[in-house]
């Protein structure tokens, strides 16, 4: 008998152990990421027509602003319940998430020459204007210069010598 | 009395393991509402006699359909797909797959070769639900070992590593808190979700705009990605089967052409047929309007039903896959896969 309970304690300190040790993710669907604060004012960001849209950004907001995108498209969020959605504008494209009922800017990009960023960098500039803009530290050595702040990035990819996109995104926890 | 005591304790043991079991089986998720977990234990059920099969990520078990090929050109084929399958798992998937059956044809669907190592997917948290997804309905075998070997990410290796593989219990135990009916229901057997392999959807959701996604700073596919790759090709050449490589004809997440290119060369470089689907859209007949049920991510019954169709011809023509309906064993247990079928649609699209 005396066997049987101390087997009995084993196995218990086994489990106990084990949940100790198990990851967070108790069902089958995984944590929600961590995608910092929405409303972040040390996101990065850039105006339009007046309008600040920044990573984290309440695209409420947004949408009352610029009105309805030229295109706009929807994905079940891999990561959360809801929708991932795409809206694009003339000169950028912006990518949200969902949290509570509500849709956060995850992801923006230029399409154009239109649009610049805070310190004057566009679409079509040199390596030259994104160096003096950046610095040299944040070349990746081929082509692209990525900047990190927080949990957010922001990378301007060269083509030829010359800037051929630049893109804002957080960088999920 | 030594004697009896030996016997109390084995009796005893035996107890304690049959409780923790029952304890596992009653924990572990089983995938019969949120489906794409239960599809790929589904597979041991039909395996053998298949002369297709399909290896892959969502872009197969959703937009092919193994009852319509056998229907209109007497194909047996089977899907082997999870979400979010990577290339490592599909590769020990087609590895364990010969151990049941050796099929003429094997159709990759490359869309996983973008991600080169378990830490290059996007969300990090939703990694080891999806290795889950497929890992855990495997049958043990060095194929499912060398699986989880390749797909565990850092923090499950820091965790519970292969104990939580071994013991599910370990990973799972904290899920009674959330146990639901279906955890009771299908603690013993569980239903059938898919038609082999082939998870239906019946809904409509037409495509509401253009995809589109931000430039990438390199499009190579990474070396790891190609290491697995090679591995197919090498395999199903020691088998004799064909391999072929097919981009599945879903919108997003975008196939850039640069993949493409790579894909091409690569198909070239081996001699294997590769096939973007996704430049057929006119001649398979998908309307994005009627044929998807997520508005362009993948395809519903009707637009699979229409690939399908189309892509049995090919199977047919191209890689001499034969019509199986002339066999009498096979043609009665396939009539029976064509009545579920049939009857799983009828009572979908009813509650549609």
């Amino acid at each position: 008998m005396k066997r049987l309970i101390a087997i009995v304690a084993l196995l218990c300190m086994v489990m106990s152990l084990a949940a100790c040790t198990a990851p967070q993710t108790s069902d089958n669907k995984g944590t929600t990421p961590n995608m910092g604060n929405p409303g972040d004012p040390n996101a990065y960001y850039f105006t339009y027509k007046g309008t600040e849209i920044r990573l984290n950004g309440d695209m409420e907001v947004i949408l009352n602003a610029l009105g309805e995108p030229k295109n706009y498209t929807e994905e079940t969020s891999c990561a959360f319940e809801g929708l991932d959605k795409t809206y694009t504008y003339g000169s950028f494209v912006i990518q949200t998430y969902p949290k509570a009922d509500k849709d956060y800017v995850y992801m923006f990009w230029f399409l154009d020459d239109l649009v610049q960023t805070p310190e004057g960098v566009k679409i079509g500039d040199t390596q030259a204007a994104v160096e003096a803009a950046y610095g040299a530290d944040s070349y990746n050595g081929r082509n692209a210069y990525i900047l990190k702040k927080d949990n957010y990035s922001m990378t301007v990819i060269l083509e030829d010598g010359v800037v051929s996109s630049i893109q804002y995104t957080i960088v999920i926890g | 009395m030594k004697k009896k005591s030996i016997l109390i304790l084995c009796v005893s043991l035996a107890v304690c393991l049959a409780l923790l079991w029952l304890l596992q089986a009653l924990l572990m998720p089983k995938y019969m509402a949120n489906r794409e977990g239960a599809l790929i234990a589904e597979y041991y059920g039909n395996a053998g006699n298949n002369d297709v099969v399909f290896i892959g990520d969502c872009e197969v078990y959703e937009n092919f359909s193994p009852i319509t090929m056998w229907e209109e050109y007497g194909i047996t084929s089977i899907i082997r797909g999870s979400p979010q399958q990577l290339i490592w798992q599909s590769y020990y998937l087609m590895e364990e797959t010969f151990k049941y059956e050796t099929p003429k044809v094997m159709v990759f669907n490359v869309l996983s070769m973008k991600y080169d190592t378990p830490e290059s997917t996007k969300e990090q948290d939703q990694r080891e639900p999806y290795n889950r997804m497929t890992l855990d309905g495997m049958r043990w075998s060095v194929s499912k070992w060398n699986a989880i070997e390749a797909s565990m990410t850092q923090e499950e290796r820091e965790g519970l590593g292969m104990w939580g593989y071994i013991f599910p219990l370990l990973r799972y135990h904290d899920r009674w808190s959330q146990l639901e009916a279906e955890d009771f229901q299908y603690l013993f057997r569980k239903e059938q979700i898919s038609d082999n392999g082939y998870l239906m959807q019946t809904g409509v959701k037409p495509v509401m705009g253009e995809f589109t996604e931000a430039p990438l700073v390199d499009y190579t596919f990474g070396e790891n990605s190609y290491y697995y790759l090679d591995k197919m090709v090498e395999l199903c050449k020691s088998h004799g089967t064909q391999l072929v490589l097919i981009k599945a004809p879903s919108l997003s997440p975008i196939w850039w052409d640069e993949w493409d290119e790579q894909m091409e060369n690569y198909a070239q470089e081996h001699d294997l047929v590769y096939i973007n689907l996704l430049d057929s859209q006119e001649q398979i007949g998908i309307d994005w309007t009627t044929d998807t049920y997520d508005a362009g991510l993948h395809l519903n019954v009707y637009g699979a039903e229409k690939l399908s169709s189309y892509f049995g011809k090919i199977l047919t023509e191209k890689c001499g896959v034969a019509d199986r309906r002339g066999d009498p064993q096979l043609s009665a247990i396939w009539a029976e896969k064509v009545k579920i079928y049939h009857a799983r649609k009828e009572e979908m699209e009813a509650q549609s």
